[in-house]
């Protein structure tokens, strides 16, 4: 049997390729050696978040004394959080499969393995294709810290299956995934110790940023080391070191979240000549890698590792199969790290700016500023920064961080992609209340 | 008599109006001061006023016309008087002396927003292009006009709307300030021209990493002369016969000494310089004398098949590629052929040689082996049917007496004509030949 398009990997970048492909009558070949809906949808974004929205509940249900509700004898179940959350996943799951079903897309699950650059071998069939999309993603790295195999330590797929509350957590890294956890158990109760090797957490975001958000998380049991390197993993505790001074913390559990690695091998990429190294397999803008038609898209590509990123890169090359001219822009691709506060951060930051010697203002308002927020955030604290272009007032650049300011970084993002001034976006009506007027009012401020 | 009324000069930059209506027919009464015609520059509407009571005789040019200025555009006079001599020729006319006093012209009756956009200025462009310009941000200065005279006309305006990428707004911006033209398409959402596309011809292509494109003028060189006879014959030759190219090297040592005896002692002797080219093509010669099928010349429905050998040397001049023909070569010795090839091809360097000795070739030689080529496929010299291309000394590995010795070697690229030669004959031709230059002593002695 021959097909349009195979894809190998069923995440957020792979399935949904499938899914346009097939939807536009392209007779296409999904290849899933796990679950469908990949690292996203099983052991990544969906069950994290479900399990942050419980300890959210918890939090409300904690702290609704500053809203004026009392509540007793709250308690968190955690083996019911991780019930639900497999609920949430396997329903998902069903989607997807439906979602191939109707679109007439053949899955076949086991591992995949280029044989030539139209061929893909599962076990001892070989299947045929005009293009190849390779949609593997990537597992967390493993760094080589001595203990690293301790009983102890967990990455980030195995902790969202913990059914016992640890008695304390250490966190090996102060990225988002590293925040992330950090919140969910530091607001559950759990001492939480984050262990980050730079000056400041989540280095990709604004630098005010990653310090507001550092401050917030060590009100809910988070203590932070930045600077600090971790030197050994024990039974049940970690040594880590800043400026030469050791110290050795405590920790039932340790969660190592230093960063992802590209599923580059055991996919016979060197058989088929693709360009690649550990960063990833190597693709130009249209995903295209050197070898023709053989493409690669999302994590494993090593260019950002988003979801969203994925499944529009896949979009990319499925369009320009169908005739539609398409490429990637990474300029206005939203980051968004979902701790509570969330951050969300769309475009250029300052520091970025400077670096490529672009003239920019900067613009910064709280939160508090707004009407909304202030209304549904007891206590809480937020910022809105935006970068403009000192000579043309385009919009470059959105972070914020304070409530739930992931939902309003598309907006940010459809602002930068069409290029608009602060011109045009004053001239845009946005919803009142709603916190997302801090952008226009901080766009408009900074204009003025 | 007739009274005449000019274009006027609608300011010092202005050359030429165009009449956009009559507003009075031939045999109206005018007063002084009755508009007569509005006329448009590029910049607003004006009217035309009558420069004194009396009857409009003469109206010398149609609506739409673009008139430069100063021109007769109309006569006034006494009802029925003939004003055909104030009409202006056709070929532009005659400009009135310019003491003739201009029209008075009333006030601009419209005014215009200033259009965007700083392209090359067009014949013109109607007010109300201007006006959808404006609206639509398409620069009506700089498209062809399909209106009287090129000029700029609304439903142009609208095809260039219709037609033109959609920009971003700071593109817009950056468009009017820099005169950057916008792609057709840009690398924003859906195409999205944005500012940074613009100036390039495909922002889509230049993102894919695509490497700079380099500019400059071409340099074009007309087809002609030898050159184009060269183009004409390559072409046939390739185009009409089936060529079929094999190699074949040969041990050099024996020629080589041989030459440079004759070179060490020659002198003495009175012989010329001999050179290698010299040797193969004597040898050359000796075999086809023996090969008749490779001496012959095919002519569609017949090979000719000669008794002597005419010799084509292909040699390259600074106006290109000659093949002079050393005539009767299978009459001549090793010595006579040296000494009538080395003429030949100086008086091709020099340009003057006899036209007539560039004809008649059976057989061609070329030689590429001064410039280190190895090996080659000769493109045939047609009507022959074949062509030996000869390559530079190069080492090659021999097995001799159980050991590696490397010998000094040259290859032979035989082209044939397969239509009419086989491979066969053709590789045992090669091989004679190859043999005999191995062998060269007794070549000679034959």
């Amino acid at each position: 049997m021959k097909y349009d398009l195979i894809v190998i990997g069923s995440g957020p970048g792979g399935y949904v390729a499938a899914e346009r492909a097939g939807e536009q009558g392209k007779k296409v070949l999904l290849i899933e050696k796990g679950e469908l809906g990949g690292v996203c949808m099983n052991c990544g974004c969906v069950p994290s978040k479900t399990l942050l929205n419980s300890s959210k509940v918890y939090y409300y249900a904690t702290h609704g004394e500053a809203y004026g509700v009392k509540s007793e004898n709250v308690s968190f179940d955690l083996a019911a959080v991780i019930a639900r959350k497999k609920k949430v996943v396997e329903t998902l799951r069903k989607g997807v499969a439906g979602l191939m079903k109707r679109n007439k897309v053949t899955v076949v699950k086991g591992e995949a393995k280029l044989v030539s650059r139209r061929e893909v071998c599962v076990g001892d069939e070989v299947y045929e294709g005009d293009a190849i999309m390779i949609a593997v993603g990537s597992s967390p790295a493993k760094p080589p810290i001595p203990g690293i195999d301790n009983d102890c330590v967990y990455d980030s797929t195995r902790l969202l299956d913990l059914e016992t509350m640890p008695e304390n957590l250490v966190v090996v890294g102060g990225g988002v995934i590293g925040c992330e956890f950090a919140c969910f158990f530091g607001t559950l109760g759990v001492p939480v110790t984050v262990i980050e090797m730079l000056p400041e957490i989540c280095p990709a975001v604004d630098p005010q940023i990653a310090k507001m958000l550092r401050q917030e998380l060590t009100k809910r049991n988070i203590t932070f080391h930045v600077g600090a390197r971790v030197e050994s993993i024990g039974k049940a505790d970690v040594t880590f070191s800043v400026k030469d001074k050791k110290e050795t913390i405590k920790a039932s559990h340790v969660l190592v979240a230093t960063g992802r690695t590209c599923n580059v091998n055991g996919l016979g990429l060197e058989d088929v000549k693709i360009d690649f190294d550990r960063r990833g397999i190597k693709v130009d803008d249209c995903c295209a890698t050197n070898v023709p038609g053989v493409y690669a898209i999302g994590d494993v590509t090593g260019k950002q590792w988003l979801a969203h990123s994925a499944t529009r890169m896949g979009e990319v090359v499925v369009h320009n199969l169908c005739g539609r001219p398409d490429h990637m822009r990474y300029d206005a691709i939203p980051g968004v790290i979902y701790t509570t506060p969330e951050v969300a951060t769309v475009g250029l930051t300052e520091a970025q700016a400077k670096e490529q010697g672009i003239p920019v203002r900067v613009g910064k308002m709280p939160m508090a500023a707004s009407g909304r927020f202030l209304a549904e955030n007891e206590g809480g604290r937020g910022v809105c920064k935006v970068i403009v272009h000192a000579e043309t007032s385009v919009l470059l650049g959105v972070h914020m961080i304070g409530g739930t300011c992931s939902e309003m970084a598309f907006g940010a993002a459809a602002m930068i992609e069409s290029e608009m001034r602060v011109k045009e976006i004053e001239e845009l009506v946005f919803p009142h209340p709603t916190v997302s007027e801090l952008i226009r009012d901080t766009l408009i401020m900074t204009s003025h | 008599m007739a009274t005449p009324i000019i274009m006027p000069r609608q300011g010092q930059s202005v050359e030429s109006c165009i009449l956009v209506e009559w507003l009075v027919d031939v045999g109206a009464t005018l007063e002084e001061g009755t508009a007569i015609a509005s006329i448009e520059t590029d910049k607003a509407i004006f009217e035309v006023e009558s420069p004194a009571a009396g009857t409009l005789v003469a109206r010398f040019f149609e609506e739409g016309d673009d008139i430069p200025v100063l021109l007769t555009i109309a006569a006034l006079g006494e009802p029925g008087e003939d004003a055909s001599a104030l009409k202006p020729d056709s070929a532009g006319g005659a400009e009135v002396a310019p003491e003739v006093e201009a029209a008075p012209v009333a006030a601009p009756v419209v005014a215009v927003a200033p259009v965007v956009g700083c392209g090359q200025k067009a014949v013109g462009v109607s007010p109300r292009a201007r006006k959808a310009a404006a609206a639509s941000g398409v620069d009506a200065q700089i498209l062809a006009g399909s209106g009287p005279g090129g000029r700029v006309i609304e439903r142009d305006v609208q095809a260039a709307a219709a037609g033109q990428p959609r920009l971003s707004a700071a593109a817009r911006d950056v468009a009017a300030a820099t005169g950057l033209a916008a792609p057709a398409q840009g690398s924003g959402l859906g195409g999205m021209v944005l500012a940074s596309d613009l100036g390039t011809t495909s922002a889509v292509a230049a993102a894919v990493d695509a490497p700079a494109i380099p500019t400059g003028e071409p340099t074009v060189v007309p087809l002609k002369g030898i050159r184009k006879l060269i183009a004409g014959k390559m072409h046939e030759s390739l185009a009409t016969t089936a060529q079929l190219t094999m190699n074949m090297s040969f041990d050099a040592t024996g020629i080589l000494a041989y030459r440079a005896k004759v070179k060490a002692q020659g002198e003495a002797l009175g012989l010329p310089n001999i050179t290698i080219n010299d040797v193969v093509a004597y040898a050359t010669v000796q075999m086809l004398m023996v090969s008749p099928s490779l001496n012959a010349h095919f002519l569609g429905d017949k090979t000719v098949q000669y008794p002597f050998v005419n010799l084509g040397i292909a040699t390259d001049t600074e106006r290109g590629l000659m093949v002079p023909v050393v005539h009767g070569a299978s009459e001549m010795s090793l010595c006579e052929l040296s000494e009538e090839i080395k003429p030949l091809l100086a008086d091709c360097q020099k340009g003057n040689i006899n036209p007539d000795l560039l004809t008649g070739g059976t057989f061609t030689i070329t030689n590429m082996g001064m410039l280190g080529i190895e090996s080659f496929t000769p493109v045939l010299n047609i009507p022959e049917v074949a062509i030996l291309g000869v390559g530079g000394l190069s080492l090659k590995p021999v097995m001799k007496d159980g050991e590696v010795k490397h010998v000094q070697s040259i290859n032979l690229s035989l082209t044939v004509d397969h239509q009419v030669v086989d491979g066969a004959p053709a590789a045992r031709f090669l091989k004679t030949l190859c043999m005999s230059l191995e062998n060269f002593e007794l070549t000679l002695a034959k």
